[in-house]
C-alpha cells in the first residue's frame, strides 16, 4: 500500500497507536484503582475533613 | 470599563474556586466525555484526510509520517510550557491546582516527547539515510525526554507535598531553557533537520494539500492533550486524598 516505504510508515502509526493507548489505559486503571482505595478506606471509616481537603 | 472589570473578577473567581477540588472534580467529570468526543471526531478526521492527501514528489509517501510527527513534537513542547505556567502557579500565585496540572502533564509530555523520537527516527531513515544524528535540533529534543523523566523521578522521590512542588516548580522552570533552543536549534545550527515551514511569519512553505491535514491532526492531538491531561489531573487529586485518608488514619491510631 505503501510502496517501499511500507517499513517506515507502518511501524510509525503502530507505535504511536501503542503508546497512546497504553498511556491512556495507564491513567483509566489508576482511576479506577485510586477510587477502590478511597472507598475501602471511606468502608473502614475514616473521612474527609470538612471542605473536601487534597 | 466597569464591565471588563467585572469579567477579570468573575474569571479570577473562578479560578480560585477551582482550588476547591470536589469543584475541580465535578467539573473534570462533566468536562472530559466532551473532550475524549471531539478528540475522537478531530482523529477520525485527520487521519481520513492525511491517507487521502496526495504522496509528495520528493518525500513519496513517507509524508505520510508528517503528519503524526509534526503534532507529537508540537505537544511535547507546548505540554512543557503548560508545565512552565503552572511552576509560576506554584511559585508566585500558590495556587494548589497548579503543582496537580505540572505533576499530571510530566508523564503525558515524556510520552509525546517519545513519539517525537520515534516518529522522527523512522522518518529520518529513509529521507536522510540515518536513524539518528546527534545534531542540534535532535539531541535538544532527546535533553527534553530526559528533563520529562528527571521530573518525573523527582515528583516520586520526595514525599513532602510543599517541599516536592516547589522543587517540581524550579526544575520544571529551569528546563524552559530548553524549549526555545528546541526551536530555534535549525536556525542557530548546521543540522540536518528542515528549517520551520509551518509557523513562519511569512506564508507557510507547505502547499495547502499537506497543510489543512497537519493542521487537522495538530487539532486533534491538542484536545487528546486536554483530554489526558485532565484525567491525569483528576488522579492526582484523588492520589492526595488516599494520602490525606491515610494520615488522618494514623492520627487516629495514636
Amino acid at each position: 500500500m505503501f510502496g517501499k516505504h511500507a517499513a517506515y510508515i507502518i511501524p510509525s502509526y503502530t507505535l504511536t497507536v501503542l503508546v497512546i493507548a497504553g498511556l491512556l489505559l495507564w491513567i483509566l486503571a489508576t482511576y479506577r484503582k485510586r477510587k477502590n482505595e478511597i472507598a475501602a478506606l471511606e468502608a473502614k471509616g475514616i473521612k474527609r475533613g470538612a471542605g473536601g481537603e487534597q | 470599563m466597569n464591565d471588563v472589570a467585572t469579567q477579570k473578577t468573575g474569571f479570577w473567581t473562578w479560578l480560585t474556586g477551582l482550588a476547591n477540588p470536589t469543584r475541580f472534580m465535578g467539573l473534570a467529570d462533566r468536562w472530559i466525555p466532551w473532550l475524549a468526543a471531539i478528540t475522537t471526531a478531530l482523529l477520525a478526521l485527520g487521519l481520513w484526510m492525511s491517507f487521502n492527501a496526495p504522496e509528495d514528489y520528493q518525500q513519496g509517501a513517507t509524508v505520510l509520517i508528517m503528519f503524526i510527527h509534526v503534532p507529537t513534537v508540537w505537544l511535547a513542547m507546548f505540554c512543557y510550557l503548560v508545565m512552565s505556567i503552572s511552576a509560576l502557579g506554584t511559585l508566585v500565585w500558590r495556587h494548589p491546582l497548579s503543582d496537580v496540572a505540572l505533576r499530571a502533564a510530566a508523564p503525558i509530555g515524556a510520552a509525546f516527547t517519545l513519539l517525537g523520537l520515534i516518529t522522527g527516527s523512522l522518518w529520518g531513515k529513509p529521507m536522510w539515510g540515518a536513524w539518528w544524528v546527534w545534531d542540534a535540533r535532535l539531541t535538544s529534543f532527546l535533553v527534553l525526554l530526559i528533563i520529562y523523566l528527571g521530573i518525573i523521578s523527582l515528583g516520586r522521590a520526595l514525599e513532602e507535598p510543599t517541599q516536592a512542588a516547589k522543587a517540581l516548580a524550579i526544575t520544571t522552570l529551569v528546563g524552559f531553557i530548553n524549549l526555545p533552543i528546541i526551536k530555534f536549534s535549525v536556525d542557530w545550527f548546521e543540522t540536518l533537520h528542515q528549517p520551520a515551514s509551518v509557523s513562519r511569519l511569512a506564508k507557510p512553505a507547505m502547499d495547502v494539500a499537506f497543510l489543512y491535514p497537519l493542521l487537522t491532526m495538530a487539532l486533534a492531538f491538542s484536545f487528546l492533550f486536554a483530554t489526558l491531561h485532565l484525567m491525569n489531573m483528576r488522579n492526582e487529586i484523588l492520589r492526595r486524598r488516599i494520602r490525606s485518608l491515610k494520615l488522618r488514619a494514623a492520627a487516629g491510631e495514636r
